[in-house]
């Protein structure tokens, strides 16, 4: 990625944490909320492949760690494993995935992730919530996430194609494209 | 060929990163450098609060919106609930008037330390936790008002929490019922302590170290007993009331929960009480 997609990302993480802190964070069901770092994480295995995903996620996970209690790292640990999960997984760096195949991997991502969080958290001796409430966690993140995914993805895509030939191509069709774009 | 080497750059990217986690994890957990991260997450919230007050006052109508929405059954039968309590409290209100004027009586004449003495400073929330694991709540006053993390949150109702972080113009406050909250706490105006743990949000309060002894009771209100060693608090702050005792049976211990008396969704504004725990 070049030095001006790492700007890109930059950028892009500023405008997460002002929507996460600012918007997402009051707006709670069951007493939970979209986690829009873990899924700037999940996006970015998605469009950058294991490797380099993983380092912007660790980046994001440094950012997210700003404005939470726990030992700073956590976050960063956390979305390191998760963004090269979904990098193997996904297996096609470029964000070119179809609308669906983003949606569930959301799903999935964000389900594995606030789980493995917690799970994390619980092995540094942090005080933990019960499996329950965990589960509802769990379920609001993944659903918010998977909703917040295509615009996420297209900003994320916006930032690791910069300076490629794929950066003059439109927002649009890099968030989603179709089956016949892979 | 290349399949090799491409697989052994990402798994030593991954193991690096991994290190790279665990090493800023240790820093941070040891104390060595937890000094110098608070001093960058304070700056890093104290940045963004001026966006998140904007966001907050432009966006408040809609999140409570979407909040009513989804939580439509229960805000009726809080409704209820809330009318009953205002005709309780409307007589309670006179009553209180009597007994408040022989306590300032006994305070001016003893010199007991007491809540009321302690100066506030209000505050208004700017947002909820950005984790989904820790219940804590932002606030737009930090040290240059004179707010320092030990302080007790409350508002109208009771204790919400505690500071445990403090920029220079916001701070965090740890809520009652995250689970690493613990307060100590008196059962009624006896001499029953107990430590009051959070369970999580809109879960009650679980009371520890209720003997089979003791005798508490369903109602029962429930203060900050002021007793050090859980997070500390001055005495008298009010907590909650018991809502559900389990029985004795054949354990040394008894299972009872409190509901909090302040709400802990939609608050906007509390006060911070000025007081620190004793060095």
């Amino acid at each position: 990625m070049t030095l001006r997609g790492w700007l890109r990302f930059v950028g892009v993480l500023v405008l997460v944490a002002v929507v996460q802190v600012g918007v997402l964070d009051g707006i709670t069901v069951a007493g939970a909320h979209p986690d829009l770092f873990l899924l700037v994480a999940v996006v970015c295995g998605l469009a950058a492949g294991p490797q380099l995903g993983s380092v912007m996620a660790f980046v994001s996970g440094l950012v997210a760690d700003l404005f939470v209690p726990t030992p700073y790292g956590l976050s960063a640990l956390c979305f390191v494993l998760v963004a090269f999960a979904v990098g193997l997984a996904a297996g096609l760096p470029g964000g070119r995935a179809p609308y669906s195949f983003k949606v569930v991997t959301a799903l999935l991502g964000s389900i594995g992730g606030t789980l493995l969080y917690a799970g994390l958290e619980t092995l540094l001796g942090q005080p933990h919530l019960d499996l329950g409430a965990t589960l509802v966690i769990c379920l609001v993140v993944a659903v918010g996430n998977a909703i917040l995914v295509i615009p996420t993805a297209a900003l994320v895509t916006w930032a690791v194609t910069a300076g490629s030939s794929g950066s003059s191509r439109d927002l649009a069709s890099l968030a989603g494209g179709s089956a016949t774009s892979r | 060929m290349a399949t090799t080497r491409r697989n052994t750059s990402q798994r030593l990217t991954l193991v690096i990163l991994l290190l790279a986690s665990v090493t800023v994890i240790t820093l941070d957990y040891r104390g060595t450098a937890s000094h110098d991260i608070g001093s960058i997450r304070n700056a890093a919230r104290d940045m963004i609060s001026p966006v998140q007050r904007a966001l907050s006052a432009a966006l408040h109508p809609i999140g409570d919106f979407f909040s009513g929405a989804v939580n439509y059954g229960s805000a009726v039968s809080e409704n209820a609930r809330l009318q009953e309590e205002i005709g309780a409290l409307r007589r309670q209100v006179l009553e209180n008037a009597q007994a408040e004027h022989q306590l300032q009586q006994v305070l001016a004449e003893e010199h007991l330390p007491f809540v009321q003495n302690i100066p506030t400073e209000l505050a208004e929330v700017l947002s909820g936790s950005s984790s989904n694991f820790e219940l804590t709540f932002e606030i737009n006053r930090g040290t240059s008002n004179g707010v320092g993390v030990g302080m007790p949150v409350v508002a109208g109702a009771g204790l919400v929490g505690t500071v445990i972080s403090a920029g220079h113009v916001t701070s965090m406050v740890r809520l009652l019922t995250d689970p690493a909250s613990a307060v100590g706490v008196r059962l009624g105006t006896g001499n029953s302590v107990a430590v009051a743990v959070g369970q999580g949000s809109g879960d009650p309060l679980r009371l520890e170290y209720v003997t089979a002894s003791m005798s508490p009771r369903i109602g029962q209100r429930v203060y900050t007993s002021g007793l050090m060693g859980a997070d500390s608090y001055p005495s008298g702050i009010p907590v909650g009331y018991i809502s559900s005792v389990g029985p004795a049976g054949g354990s040394l211990t008894r299972t009872v929960l409190v509901q909090p008396f302040a709400s802990f969704t939609n608050t906007q504004y509390v006060a911070v009480m000025q007081w620190l725990p004793p060095a």
